[in-house]
């Protein structure tokens, strides 16, 4: 798992004058499934195709096994990709398309190229279907005879590119799990692309969040979720309140803030540093579904007034009012004091739940 | 009752082609008729139709003059289609990759021709071939040839003229199905292994096959029609199809026989179109 199966060093592409990814430096690690995680336009998909030399890169290298493949075109990369719209071979069925790249290649033997196609299509589940064509599948069958055709190949990566995009929640969600499992069972690098937070959180061992072209955060899901190293991520990942807050001093472990007429203690970030200072205004972001409501006051907690209550099957969704700043608190059970309408109530969280950060301008497109 | 339901509902879905129908049986079918009638009557020494019932036309067209005709054409429409799909189908590819104006400028430039009478047209190549013609000026000026070269008149002349005139057609309809062509299949090619050339033969030329059919196709028929290209062009040197049934119905006064080689020359276009249906319509089986 440590060592680096691939180096991506400085990359930089520009699509005329739009600059679609700026100076991209990160590494990939041999074994990981690590998702590639931003809002629609934010180069993942860019990246993803001058990984699998799609694309061209304007500056910055590429090392796959410690070699520089930037010049390599497609089909001299071992790499390969599972297109969003699985790109599979009208004209040819099921065997075919998977045979279509050792043929061309070359690269088995008659009877070997036979056994491998019955072994991925093993892998796949999807035995049985050799001389379906494509037209006859569903959605998420054709979904693994794309993977089927790209892992026979032996690649040192597999490229996902939205992969899930298309199917329907439920088979999406089914998906994610075998996705996870297939990796693991086909022991191959998994590179997913994705603007959907639940699958990047789910499937991947990491997560790199992109926006406008750059990387913000590389972790692990639970890094990303609980210490987002700024404010886009904070906003990205899970369902936060965020509310700007000033700062009356910063402690050792702890800042104290104040919002509203509130004044209570907060950690920071291990991602964004905690480097405040009194007056200092900030950000307080605390995730929803962590914060619990009491009808008693208590040390660090927030004092506001329930707007409304809304029932969305099993979540209760209250909106309460601090001092003029929106807290939105998802219970998901009858909460405790069994407030009503108008009632004042004192917001508290797990400490996990919450966290400071830096003021930075936020992102065009997400509100707070 | 559900029996009848279904019979309602049939005459109610096809009710909109029954006028075309009509109109295409009337003004085609009939005709066709007519002509099928006479193919099998005779004439008398006036070229007067005879009502006479005889097979001794069809017998005629396996003379060997007439099967050389036969021939004649068979070669130019065929050659023709060649010749149109080896120059139209680079020039429908690149069309296809166009953006925005320039796509639609290259399209109204391929369609352009089609708003000048095709007899100038035709006029036209024969300043261009001609003996003492610009070509020929342009070979002996430059010093290529010593001689002026004989181009009017000759098989070759006629097989230019018959692809330039049906060129259209053909990347018309390459057109359409290269465009039509999903890209990231390509890309998916490239991604397997597979170069620029294994791409181009394993994806793009066999998902265009029933663009390449169509255009085959279209320019195929016409050509073995197009008699009075190789009329000004050709000299009349070779007899093809078209000329022959020209020259029966007039000057040669034999309608009869004209009819009957008008039928086996609609057989034969119809055999043309079932393997077109044929082509296209096969989705099965890979090059590779």
């Amino acid at each position: 798992m440590d060592r680096n199966l691939l180096e991506i060093d400085g990359v930089t592409k520009y699509y005329g004058d739009n600059h679609v990814l700026k100076n991209v430096s990160f590494d990939i690690r041999d074994g990981e499934f690590l998702t590639l995680l931003g809002p629609s336009g934010c180069g993942k998909t860019t990246l993803l195709r001058c990984i699998a030399g799609l694309e061209k890169i304007d500056s910055g290298d590429i090392l796959l096994k410690n070699e520089s493949i930037k010049a390599l075109p497609a089909n001299k990369r071992n790499v390969n990709t599972v297109f969003q719209n699985y790109a599979l071979f009208p004209h040819l069925n099921v065997r075919d398309n998977i045979a279509y790249g050792p043929r061309v290649k070359k690269s088995m033997s008659r009877s070997e190229l036979e056994a491998k196609i019955g072994e991925v299509l093993e892998l796949v589940k999807m035995k049985g279907y050799e001389s379906r064509m494509p037209q006859e599948l569903s959605g998420g069958e054709k979904q693994r005879i794309a993977i089927a055709r790209a892992l026979i190949n032996k690649p040192d990566t597999l490229l996902l590119d939205e992969p899930l995009g298309a199917l329907d929640l439920k088979l999406r969600k089914y998906m994610q799990k075998e996705l996870a499992h297939l990796q693991r069972e086909a022991k191959t690098t998994f590179v997913y692309v994705t603007h959907d937070q639940e699958e990047a959180l789910n499937m991947s061992d990491r997560i790199a969040v992109m926006d406008k072209g750059t990387i913000l955060q590389i972790g692990s899901p639970s890094e990303i979720y609980n210490e987002p190293a700024d404010l886009f991520v904070a906003s990205f990942i899970g369902d936060r309140n965020i509310s700007q807050v000033t700062v009356v001093e910063k402690n050792d472990d702890h800042v104290t803030i104040r919002l509203g007429s509130n004044v209570i203690n907060v950690r920071c970030s291990n991602k964004a540093g905690c480097d405040f200072k009194s007056g200092d205004k900030a950000y307080l972001a605390v995730h929803m579904d962590k914060m619990r409501i009491a009808c008693e006051q208590a040390l660090d907690t927030l004092k506001g007034k329930v707007g409304s209550i809304h029932y969305a099957g099993s979540q209760i969704r209250i909106e309460i009012d601090v001092d003029g700043s929106d807290f939105t608190v998802i219970e998901y059970q009858k909460n405790e004091c069994l407030c009503g309408e108008g009632d004042t109530v004192w917001l508290s969280w797990e400490e996990k739940g919450g966290v400071l950060l830096p003021l930075l301008p936020l992102p065009g497109g997400l509100s707070v | 009752m559900k029996n009848r339901g279904i019979t309602t509902s049939k005459i109610k879905n096809n009710a909109p082609a029954i006028p075309v129908l009509v109109w295409v049986g009337f003004f085609a079918g009939v005709p066709l008729v007519f002509v099928l009638v006479i193919s099998f009557l005779t004439r008398d020494s006036l070229g007067i139709i005879v009502l006479e019932f005889s097979t001794e036309n069809y017998r005629r067209i396996f003379e060997p003059v007439y099967l050389k005709i036969f021939f004649n054409s068979f070669l130019l429409a065929g050659l023709t289609g060649v010749v149109t799909l080896v120059i139209g189908y680079p020039v429908a590819y690149i069309t296809s990759k166009l953006k925005g104006r320039q796509r639609t400028l290259t399209i109204g430039l391929i369609m352009l021709p089609f708003w000048i009478s095709s007899l100038l047209r035709t006029y036209g190549w024969r300043i261009l071939l001609d003996y003492k013609g610009i070509i020929n000026n342009i070979l002996t000026g430059l010093g290529i040839t010593n001689e002026p070269v004989t181009m009017l008149g000759t098989f070759a002349a006629s097989l230019v003229g018959t692809a330039y005139m049906l060129i259209p057609f053909m990347i018309i309809a390459v057109f359409n199905s290269v465009d039509k062509l999903d890209r990231s299949l390509l890309e998916a090619s490239y991604d397997l292994g597979a170069g620029k050339l294994k791409t181009f033969r394993n994806i793009t030329l066999r998902l265009t096959l029933p663009g390449i059919a169509g255009g085959f196709t279209l320019v195929f028929i016409p050509a073995l029609g197009l008699f009075f290209i190789s009329d000004i062009l050709g000299g009349g040197q070779t007899v093809y199809l078209g000329n022959k049934i020209n020259e029966l119905i007039g000057r040669g006064r034999n309608k009869p026989l004209a009819a009957a080689m008008s039928i086996a020359m609609v057989l034969f276009i119809t055999l043309v179109i079932y393997i077109y249906t044929k082509v296209s319509k096969e989705e099965v089986g890979g090059l590779l």
